[in-house]
């Protein structure tokens, strides 16, 4: 039996959560739930893999895969508890880590602050030495420069070093020798090269990018080695993947050595999920929809692909939902997932500003004290609150029924901060509340979509995390959408994402050349070597090719990302086409044909499906039983008996109704229809029913 | 609240409105970051995006640069004044006259009516910084320009398209009068585009609402601004002072300091912002339009009122700028105006000042000046045009309650950095140096940020570099006892037979020349002496403080590990403070 046969377990640990599922050599899923520790992620790790294991009734020895997505990267990043580290650049450079491209992510703020660079000033140190643009070198490297630096930083107890030179992607020669000489002077130390890791134009990106590999590579190589003693230890000696921000996983040695390709792997792993399922639903366009308690993050499947973006900040505690702003974190550029992130959530707390206008978030009653409902102490008013007076919850059905939402708490909260001073009914405010919450997060989706050229009306709305489902519809209407799908296990559906994942083995070139004939043949017999190197990298065959291009109007400053067939057949006018279509799909124009097109890099990926995932086989605990309930819809619709559904009844029902899961809650508007998919999802229709439908292009209906 | 303004009837109607319409500005900007093809637009970000309603108030502003806050409403009312035939769907307008309503000669604006059922419902704006729109020299920003007509072309206000179709012969006489007219095209199809993407979005938004109720929300949109302002406006102290600064010269009448003068009149929720007093416009191509200097008044009060309230016209309803004519804060025919950056830059940091006087303990010390400008350009040998432009600002002034910022743009211009190994890569020129100064901060309890210093190098055989930069004899201010920041300079080949220039020149080069330029660093909040001693020694350690200074001016004695001897400090502020 291989290792794919063999029972396979995902981890996936979130700020609150830590989920697991694991899939038996049935086929069947067992998933598991269990708070995050957050001083070491392993003890978590260690109790639900045995809880989980012990229920399913598998032995440890038949695990054949481990598959895990992690904040560690992430969480390193913002509280700074990575490596001591240091820097060695080129004399005249010492600060551009602070200097970054100087922009700020807020206007009119005196109070604003970076973030503090992973390198502290007097941990970046200086070498004379210089190469050009083109490559050439204009002055020769001063060793004697390189070996005082590195005395100096060893002396500091620098644990890494992180090496970027000015031009090395053009030329590598003098990076590769400081490499050399800290190999023999400083054996011991975490050694980063940016050449190595990203061989690309832009000295902030690829100093920052080098940085923050050096910063949480030996914390990322800690953890591994953890994690994989701790699973030895319980008899599980399979390999350990890791979910990367592009997508697909890397072995767990790959990924110890470059962990910036696994700072984002959490979020990752929901949208390939979606990718898989939406696509076995009959559904691969896209905008997934991850809502939890905090925050709403968005991202895009076209062609059952999610969008990928090519650089991203981390390490910030500003949301990056506006692509205007940067400068709020450290710049990583390496393919991710394009994911798009906004202040709201379930927690969200309600303020009203000088002039009563209210807002939601991006404060957060968190889990503790939680929304007012929950009685733990909370007295403002959350987006919870709202969604229990207006009867879209189940007072008794939150967490599978072991916890009682309190009413009047949330109505109390509402006739304080809302309703009182508004002159308005709880229930009215409440919806206004629910309608703006839906407004807000859409700035998350319209970061992925019109600001992409995309057109959200094209998309379904694919939903999940504890509150993704409940505003999905919401959501859906007041952007015009006609379609919402809401997969099996949507509380722990990034560890369902991690099954369904592929191994990917990614290669990228610098390959700065202008698009013509004879760059194209370059670029193709470049192309099938990489596709070589990938395959052997990845030592299974089975897999599939997939090539990019990045590419641009000669002139512009941003690349589009250009999807391309196969390599060795690619022509001139092919790729030439490809990009017009993608510019033209973005951004709305093309240039006159005669206008020259440079392509930055090439790009080729191998990826392996490691396992087939049957979504429906959840085993569920404690299915209870169908009831009813009222909810209010608005002034034009007002209250309106809404049938409370476990999912494992429903077949098809024409809203409004509330579907349940364990740790979700699936909303059906009035006139919605919502029928369960052989994948196991449900698929909610919108607006094909009569009865009190709401008007598409806007729910502000308050 | 204030009882003159209508409360917003409906909040959240509202702001889910509001919401949509910002979304569309911004959509706006990002068409243009994403789709330009010159450096100041797509690495600089030198443009702004509004929608304005009908009658051509700014209603919500993109994501831009706070320098432009209140320039589009004026440009478009002159526009919407000085052309003569109707308007019609399909049209856009155009300028850049700075005596016709624009700001200086690069910025050209174009305006989009928007119709919805056959009538107007809005406008779409878009202003952006064009590398070059002729004139004597490469950039066309030259600071030592001493009338209009030296700097471009002018454009007054016409129609750029008919229902839909290009006039051929404003193009033809712009490709004609430019250096770089692929530039200009490429740079005004982003233009077009980011108003085109307005349209769709506001015709969207007004035919879901209703045109009437659309017209309403914009209405709402200007009150809730005006509201906050005037909320915010509330809590400051009544007041009535006096802020004076100087500019070091106009670069022609070189060493002769140009006073701004910035009185601001606070009583309950009225605010006025006024220049009285201010220079007389200059020979030197720095003098402001009016626009400009109330987008500098704006974004001192709006700093420190931190109300969060959107740019539009609400705000301005609120706080009145005064600035004479004929004067640098409101010059008239025939001044040049290229350079005026560093007028407006400086007016904000005066702003700044008033405000501090008028609410002490709320308002940062004088940050680096602004934006310089550094422009080289030539011919290579094919006889073919480079351009680059540079902008760069760095330094904040201390906040009275932490240290200034270091490599952080100015607050009234959130302008990016170049890539040194972009520019690298597409001009004929190599930064050798671009980094901290190191013992630059200006000093105090809470200390400014650092200068910074960019070095270039020319590669080609000559070309003309062009600088326009400041506060070399007069320093950014320190506030409530701290220091002054560093001045700037301007050295020529600083590693053979340095040469110390002026800040404000246009002068030929050669290969291998290198300007070295140094941006001032920021002023101090605070007696030095009352800095925690152990945040010194983490500057020293950091190579921002030298010893020297830590002893002379903080008053801390450190070991040579950098350790703080408090006894000897201790004596040593003593001292010092005698």
């Amino acid at each position: 039996m291989t290792d794919i046969q063999r029972p396979r377990i995902a981890i996936d640990i979130g700020g609150t959560f830590t989920d697991f599922i694991v899939q038996d050599n049935q086929g069947a899923l067992h998933s598991y739930k269990t708070l995050t520790t957050h001083d070491d992620y392993t003890v978590a790790i260690t109790a639900g893999v045995d809880r989980l294991l012990d229920m399913a009734g598998i032995f440890a020895s038949d695990i054949g895969q481990v598959l895990h997505a992690t904040t560690l990267g992430s969480n390193t990043l913002l509280e700074r508890t990575g490596a001591k580290t240091g820097l060695i650049t080129t004399a005249g450079f010492r600060d551009v880590l602070e200097i970054r491209d100087l922009r700020m992510p807020r206007l009119y703020d005196q109070d604003w602050d970076k973030p503090k660079a992973l390198v502290r000033r007097r941990w970046r140190r200086v070498c004379e030495g210089r190469i050009l643009a083109d490559g050439t070198e204009m002055t020769p490297l001063k060793e004697a420069d390189v070996r005082t630096a590195i005395a100096m930083l060893k002396a500091e107890g620098i644990i890494s070093l992180a090496v970027c030179l000015i031009n090395s992607h053009a030329n590598p020669a003098h990076e590769m020798r400081v490499a050399e000489i800290v190999r023999e002077d400083w054996p011991e130390v975490h050694l980063s090269l940016s050449h190595d890791l990203l061989p690309e134009e832009g000295e902030y990106p690829r100093t920052s990018t080098c940085v923050i590999n050096a910063y949480v590579q030996p914390v990322i190589k800690t953890y591994v080695a953890r994690l994989t003693t701790m699973l030895v230890q319980r008899g599980i000696t399979a390999p350990l993947f890791f979910m990367q921000s592009n997508g697909g996983l890397t072995p767990a040695e790959v990924a110890a050595e470059q962990p910036i390709h696994i700072i984002e792997s959490g979020p990752a792993a929901g949208v390939v999920g979606a990718s898989i399922i939406g696509a076995a639903t009959g559904t691969d366009t896209a905008i997934t929809l991850d809502i939890g308690g905090t925050t709403a993050k968005a991202a895009l499947i076209r062609n059952g692909q999610p969008g990928m973006a090519t650089e991203f900040q981390v390490g910030g505690h500003v949301l990056q939902t506006e692509r205007l702003l940067s400068g709020g974190g450290f710049s990583l550029r390496v393919p991710a997932i394009d994911l798009a992130e906004v202040g709201a959530g379930g927690g969200s707390i309600i303020t009203r500003d000088a002039a009563g206008v209210p807002m939601v978030g991006p404060r957060s009653a968190g889990s503790n004290p939680g929304p007012a409902c929950y009685g733990n102490g909370g007295t403002e008013l959350t987006v919870t609150d709202c969604n229990l007076i207006l009867g879209y919850l189940n007072e008794n059905s939150i967490a599978g029924g072991e916890m009682k939402l309190d009413r009047s708490l949330a109505e109390k909260a509402c006739a304080t901060y809302l309703s009182g001073p508004l002159g308005m009914t709880p229930e009215e405010a409440a919806h206004g509340i629910f309608t703006l919450s839906c407004v807000t997060m859409i700035q998350a989706i319209r970061a992925v979509t019109t600001e992409r050229g995309q057109d959200p009306r094209d998309y379904a709305v694919f939903a999940f995390g504890g509150n993704g489902p409940l505003f999905a519809a919401g959501i859906a209407e007041t952007l015009g959408c006609s379609k919402v799908i809401v997969p099996p296990a949507p509380g722990v559906f990034s560890a369902v994402g991690l099954l369904c994942a592929e191994i990917e083995i990614h290669k990228s070139r610098s390959f700065r050349r202008l698009l013509t004939e004879e760059t194209v043949v370059e670029a193709k017999s470049t192309l099938v070597e990489m596709a070589i190197a990938a395959k052997a990298d990845a030592k299974r065959d089975g897999g599939r090719v997939i090539v990019t291009a990045r590419m641009r109007y000669a002139g512009q400053s941003s690349d589009l990302l250009v999807q391309l067939g196969d390599p060795a057949t690619l022509t001139h006018a092919q790729m030439r086409d490809a990009f017009v279509a993608e510019h033209d799909a973005v951004f709305k124009f093309t240039a006159p044909t005669d206008e020259p097109i440079k392509i930055t890099a090439i790009e080729c990926a191998y990826a392996i499906p490691v396992g087939k995932l049957d979504p429906t086989r959840r085993h569920l605990a404690g299915t209870r039983e169908e009831s009813r309930q009222k909810a209010w819809f608005g002034p034009k619709t007002g209250w309106l008996d809404a049938p409370v559904v476990p999912r494992a009844g429903l077949t098809q029902m024409v809203g409004p109704c509330i579907i349940t899961d364990p740790d979700a809650t699936t909303l059906v508007p009035p006139g919605a229809i919502a029928r369960m998919m052989p994948t196991g999802s449900v698929e909610i229709e919108l607006g094909v029913a009569t009865v009190g439908t709401v008007p598409h292009a806007e729910v502000a209906d308050v | 609240m204030t009882n003159d303004i209508p409360a917003i009837a409906d909040p959240i109607a509202f702001q889910l409105f509001r919401h949509s319409i910002i979304g569309v500005a911004n959509e706006m900007a990002l068409t243009i970051f994403r789709t330009a093809y010159s450096g100041v637009l797509k690495n600089i970000m030198d443009y702004s995006t509004a929608i304005c309603d009908r009658e051509g108030r700014l209603a919500a502003q993109g994501l831009s640069l706070p320098g432009h806050l209140c320039s589009i409403p004026v440009a478009l009312k002159a526009s919407l004044a000085a052309i003569d035939e109707p308007l019609a769907e399909g049209d856009i307008l155009t300028l850049n006259d700075p005596y016709s309503g624009g700001m200086h000669l690069p910025d050209i604006f174009t305006f989009k009516p928007i119709f919805v059922d056959g009538q107007i419902v809005a406008f779409a704006a878009a202003v952006c910084h064009h590398t070059d729109v002729g004139g004597r020299v490469a950039g066309s920003n030259a600071s030592d320009s001493t009338e209009i007509f030296q700097e471009g072309i002018r454009i007054p206000p016409l129609k750029l398209y008919r229902k839909g179709n290009v006039n051929k012969t404003l193009m033809a006489m712009l490709e004609l009068n430019v250096r770089m007219p692929d530039r200009l095209r490429g740079d005004l199809r982003g233009q077009l585009a980011a108003c085109r993407i307005a349209e769709q979005g506001v015709q969207a938004l007004a035919t879901s609402k209703g045109p009437t109720q659309f017209v309403k929300l914009i209405d709402d949109m200007l009150d809730y601004s005006e509201i906050l302002t005037k909320a915010a406006i509330a809590k400051l102290p009544d007041g009535d002072v006096t802020f004076t600064d100087y500019i070091d010269d106009d670069g022609i009448d070189v060493g002769k300091p140009i006073p701004l003068v910035c009185s601001i009149r606070k009583k309950g929720d009225k605010m006025v912002v006024d220049w009285t007093g201010t220079s007389p416009q200059v020979k030197g191509a720095i003098n402001n339009t009016y626009s400009y200097t109330a987008a500098a008044s704006y974004t001192a009060v709006k700093t420190v009122l931190a109300d969060g309230a959107p740019n539009n016209d609400g705000v301005f309803r609120a706080i009145t700028v005064i600035a004479p004519e004929g004067t640098i804060a409101n010059a008239v025919m025939p001044a040049a105006c290229a350079a005026r950056g560093l007028t407006g830059f400086r007016m904000a940091d005066c702003a700044f000042g008033a405000m501090a006087k008028l609410a002490p303990g709320k308002v940062f010390a004088c940050g680096d000046g602004g934006n310089t400008n550094v422009s080289i350009g030539g011919y290579d040998k094919d006889r073919k045009p480079f351009i680059f432009v540079d902008f760069v600002s760095a330094a904040w002034g201390a906040r009275p309650w932490k240290d200034g910022l270091e490599g952080n743009t100015t607050m009234f211009a959130n302008m990016a950095s170049y890539s040194i190994e972009v520019v690298e890569s597409e001009n004929p020129i190599i930064i050798t140096a671009n980094e901290f100064i190191n013992d630059s901060a200006g000093p105090g309890k809470y200390r400014g940020g650092t200068a910074m210093r960019r070095d270039y190098m020319l590669l080609e055989d000559e070309a003309i570099l062009s600088v326009r930069a400041d506060r070399q004899s007069h320093r950014p201010f320190g506030l409530d006892g701290g220091h002054d920041g560093a001045p700037g300079r301007n050295v020529m080949n600083p590693d053979r037979n340095a040469r110390m220039l002026v800040s404000k020149f246009t002068m030929p080069i050669k290969k291998g020349d290198v300007f070295s330029h140094h941006l001032p660093s920021g002023g101090g909040y605070g007696n030095p002496l009352d800095r925690d001693p152990q945040a010194v020694a983490e500057d020293w350690l950091d190579d921002y403080v030298s010893t020297k200074t830590a002893r002379d001016v903080y008053g801390v004695i450190l070991t040579a590990d950098g350790v703080v001897d408090l006894p000897a400090t201790e004596k040593r502020r003593a001292d010092l403070a005698a």
